[in-house]
């Protein structure tokens, strides 16, 4: 009996210890804890966000600590539960993913807090939550302009569309639909792509079959890299538009300059493509603290903490005021200016960013502002 | 598993227990409960993943696909028609478990590999259908807003309520795997799987055994999806990710695959190691990778035997006159007519027949490829023939499955030694004699067959370190178990010493006064003539000679067959 209890006791003191070990400590000062996807399918855009947010917050003085929400809700809760042990969080950086902001709404619900991203999908400011703010334009505003660039500008009669399977495909593509629809002129053809196909031959062949005058893709940035390589191969000679992936510096570097050549995509903003000073200090700056060009996701997230370092210095100390302050302020970002439409959605114009020339930086050819009318 | 190891797993369990509850009610915050009610979700899965791939020794890769089924189960019917808890989580469980039901038929025909790819499918099919059926499933998106845990009007709030609940749910599915996992099932398990030939000569029935580790791994999967659900408040495809399948095999291997403490800790564990590791950025994943390496190198078994030692298995009562079961007298023999099976354009057997009368020992010989081993596996079921029947007490016993042969009494041993290696003596004949349905207390004919095998002093030796005299007496003790009326030994004396021979012929003939008709095939003449009644010797498939052992032997057809000797 003695030894068995020796090991109860054993036992019960390794495991608590253990246990114990993820305890975390409160903190002092307000704080802004940055969750976002570094690891998994979404690494490049979530380290783009994480990159933004650390910019932002460097040399300001709230605390900050950054977590990983890899590709899965669970992970995701996982660091949004541990996040909130601190004191004074004053709102959260939240995962560009949309399945991961689905889960965690009611938890800021439930803690009163609001979350920060730069997701794209609809429906998380549908939901009602009040904690929610975006700061890159949604599908709402994208695929608006997207959709018309297409059919507008290039004459798009025969539009296809190939999307991702994922919650950022399956929103965008609905989007993208919808506003074809409006514009009358329906896809011809449309198709949903997991994120590990890497030949995309069939789907091509299936698009040129279709009679597809022009090619809207709605993919991450590793499958965008990879259509439009593998449609220059086989020789698929329609104009293609890209979703905002493919302006980022890291899905062109994945192309060659004569297969990035002419291709197009849509987004929020470009950093690297715009001339102002303010633009060339920020990017300045960011390739000196990462040693990498920024992207959309990047400034936007960085606009979207920026503006709640400056509802802090406008007096908010606590969620509550901050999450007042997102509410009914506008803020002139770096990127453009930021007005809560009542759900959340804080960015209301977008670009179309085209490659000309054999220059790896995009050009903007059309900007659609406020697409939504809020501003 | 028995008695002593079941004591150990209490000793851990209680430990881990009290741990938990010392831990979570003074020490965890919000987070920490949250990462340990994740870990009693994971220990659901688990517990159901070790039916199927501990036990049973299938690489299924479907848990993560009943883990789904159950989570959107939860999900849809939650969220979409405002069903409780107390509907929703038996209705997972069940429509999981009917899943499991469903593929289970063709799926369980296929073996190793194939079984694995086929489970992965159903998995794969299951991922596509909830990320394209948007309308009910929300695609890729999922469905947000799965309401909490009511029960009776009470919600079982988020932290401490929740944790609590859940352990509640993961200490019942302890104790059901308790009960289902009863020592003569383990015990069988372990006979399946380590020698599946043997298996149904010994009354145990593969197929019902894997199909009840099926189900059981669905159900407790699809438990866990519901509550897992409920822990994240949405269901989205990564339920049915292989990413969840991943998890649960890891955690299986690393805690271990045999044992209830075995999934605590892998569960535990699987679920705080990257959180420890969190503050190492984007490298924790290879500190963690680095981590579980190391476990399965220096811990191949899981880290469960690790805290509960090496199983010293129950001394076995000491063998008194009482306790023993004397062999019954048989009444009935055995008859074989005209047997043939063919193996492609190989006649193996051609119209065999053979009679055995009880208290008979016919040795049966014949050169190698005579046929000798076929008319064994096809007396006792293993094998199907193209013709013939095999009869005994006027019931034909062709048509009927190995284990129901096993049942109706008639017992076998092996050419090649099919004992597991990690049970012992006593398990192996009492697995026997349980499965077999001896109508007389099972302590007392494992007794009686361990006794009259001359094994009283090795009961509790494992099979695997046993000298190859004693194993073959083992399988005699093992065949007898179920008091056989007939007893069919596939060359007992191969590689015996001449007093390990003559311990076998004793054996036979004791059995042989008890009225059981013996088969004897062998190649032994010296152990035959002191052991056999008659003898009978097979060339080409058919029984060319029968007869007295001396008459066989001087029989012109049996010297030019067995001898290779043509009569001058």
């Amino acid at each position: 009996m003695l030894p068995g209890l020796r090991r109860i006791g054993l036992a019960t003191a390794i495991i608590t210890a253990g246990l114990s070990l993820v305890t975390t400590a409160a903190a002092d000062s307000l704080r802004i804890p940055v969750l976002v996807p570094i690891t998994g399918f979404l690494s490049l855009e979530g380290t783009s966000q994480k990159n933004g947010a650390e910019l932002a917050l460097d040399g300001s003085d709230v605390a900050f600590d950054v977590a990983d929400t890899a590709t899965s809700p669970e992970v995701a809760v996982n660091a949004f539960e541990r996040a909130m042990n601190a004191k004074d969080v004053v709102s959260v950086v939240a995962p560009m993913l949309g399945t991961q902001m689905l889960a965690l709404i009611p938890l800021a619900d439930e803690f009163d807090v609001p979350m920060i991203t730069v997701s794209g999908t609809a429906r998380i400011t549908e939901l009602g939550s009040p904690n929610v703010f975006r700061f890159f334009p949604g599908d709402v505003v994208v695929k608006a302009a997207h959709a018309r660039y297409a059919v507008e500008e290039l004459g798009a009669k025969k539009p296809a569309i190939i999307s991702q399977t994922t919650a950022y495909g399956q929103s965008g593509r609905a989007e993208l639909d919808r506003n074809l629809r409006a514009l009358g002129q329906p896809p011809v053809f449309t198709e949903g792509l997991e994120v590990s196909v890497k030949d995309m031959l069939p789907v091509l062949s299936k698009v040129r079959d279709s009679g597809a005058d022009v090619l809207l893709l709605h993919l991450h940035s590793g499958p965008t890299a990879l259509v439009i390589r593998q449609a220059r191969a086989m020789g698929l000679d329609i104009p293609i538009v890209a979703g905002s992936a493919m302006h980022q510096p890291e899905t062109a570097a994945l192309l060659e300059s004569a297969e990035l050549l002419g291709g197009c995509a849509e987004s929020g903003w470009s950093p690297i493509s715009e001339t102002g000073p303010e633009f060339r200090a920020f990017a300045d700056a960011y390739r000196k603290s990462f040693n990498r060009e920024p992207d959309a996701f990047a400034l936007g997230q960085y606009d979207g903490v920026n503006m709640v370092l400056a509802a802090i210095r406008g007096g908010a100390r606590d969620a509550a005021g901050v999450r007042s302050w997102l509410e009914s302020n506008r803020y002139d970002g770096l990127a453009m200016t930021y007005a809560s439409d009542g759900k959340g959605n804080m960015a209301h114009s977008a670009v179309i960013l085209c490659y000309i020339g054999a220059d790896r930086v995009p050009q903007i050819v059309k900007r659609y502002r406020n697409v939504t009318g809020v501003l | 598993m028995t008695g002593m190891h079941l004591g150990r797993d209490r000793v851990t369990l209680i430990a881990g227990g009290v741990a938990l509850a010392v831990y979570a009610t003074l020490f965890a915050s919000s987070y920490d409960q949250r990462i340990l009610t994740l870990s009693g979700v994971y220990v659901i899965m688990v517990l159901g993943y070790q039916f199927i791939f501990g036990h049973s020794g299938a690489l299924s890769l479907a848990q993560g696909a009943f883990f789904g089924v159950g989570a959107y189960v939860t999900g849809i019917v939650g969220s979409q028609f405002g069903t409780g808890f107390l509907i929703t989580f038996p209705l997972s469980i069940a429509l999981a478990t009917l899943l499991a039901a469903i593929v289970a038929a063709p799926v369980l025909r296929l073996a190793s590999h194939y079984f694995a790819l086929a489970t992965l499918a159903l998995n794969q099919l299951l991922l596509v259908i909830a990320v394209n059926w948007e309308s009910v499933t929300g695609g890729a998106n999922g469905i947000p807003g799965v309401p909490p845990v009511i029960l009776f009007d009470w919600q079982v709030g988020r932290g401490l309520p929740l944790l609590v609940f859940v352990w509640a749910l993961a200490a019942a599915a302890m104790l059901i795997a308790h009960w289902q996992l009863r020592p003569s099932r383990v015990s069988s398990f372990t006979v399946m799987r380590e020698t599946p030939l043997a298996a149904p000569a010994f009354g145990i029935e593969p197929g019902l055994l894997r199909f009840r580790a099926f189900l059981f791994s669905a159900a407790f999967g699809g438990a866990a999806g519901a509550l897992f659900v409920h822990t994240n408040r949405v269901v989205s495809p990564e339920t049915l990710g292989f990413g969840i399948m991943v998890t649960c095999l890891t955690m299986t291997v690393v805690g271990g695959r045999f044992r209830i403490a075995g999934a605590v800790i892998g569960a535990l564990l699987l679920t705080h190691l990257p959180e420890w590791f969190r503050g190492l950025d984007e490298y924790y994943l290879v500190a963690v990778g680095f981590l579980l390496l190391a476990m399965v190198v220096f811990a191949p078994n899981g880290l469960a035997p690790l805290f509960l030692r090496a199983g010293e298995p129950s001394r076995l009562s000491k063998t008194i006159a009482g306790d023993i079961e004397p062999p019954a007298k048989s009444t009935a023999g055995l008859v074989i007519e005209g047997l043939s099976k063919r193996y492609g354009g190989v006649r193996a057997l051609d119209g065999a027949s053979l009679q055995v009368e009880p208290g008979e020992i016919v040795g049966l010989i014949g050169p190698n490829g005579a046929g000798k081993t076929t008319l064994a596996n096809l007396v006792t079921g293993i094998e199907r023939g193209d013709a013939g029947h095999v009869e005994r007490a006027s019931a034909n016993l062709s048509v009927l499955s190995a284990t129901a042969i096993a049942r109706s009494g008639i017992a076998r041993t092996f050419q090649t030694s099919q004992l597991p290696d990690e049970l012992t003596v006593r398990q192996v004949v009492s697995t026997a004699a349980v499965n077999l349905g001896s109508t007389a207390p099972a302590d007392k004919v494992v007794n009686g067959a361990l006794a009259l095998c001359k094994l009283s002093d090795d009961a509790d030796t494992h099979c695997g370190t046993l000298p190859h005299g004693v194993r073959r007496r083992v399988e005699i003790a093992r065949a007898i178990a179920g008091d056989p009326g007939v007893l069919v030994l596939d060359e007992p004396a191969a590689g015996l010493a001449d007093e390990e021979q003559r311990q076998v012929a004793d054996i036979c003939r004791a059995l042989a006064h008890a009225g059981t008709a013996i088969l004897l095939i062998d190649h032994n003449l010296e152990f035959l003539r002191t052991s056999v009644t008659r003898l009978a010797c097979m060339d080409a498939g058919r029984i060319i000679m029968e007869g007295p052992f001396d008459t066989v032997l001087a029989d012109p057809a049996v010297r030019a067959a067995y001898f290779g000797m043509a009569d001058q």
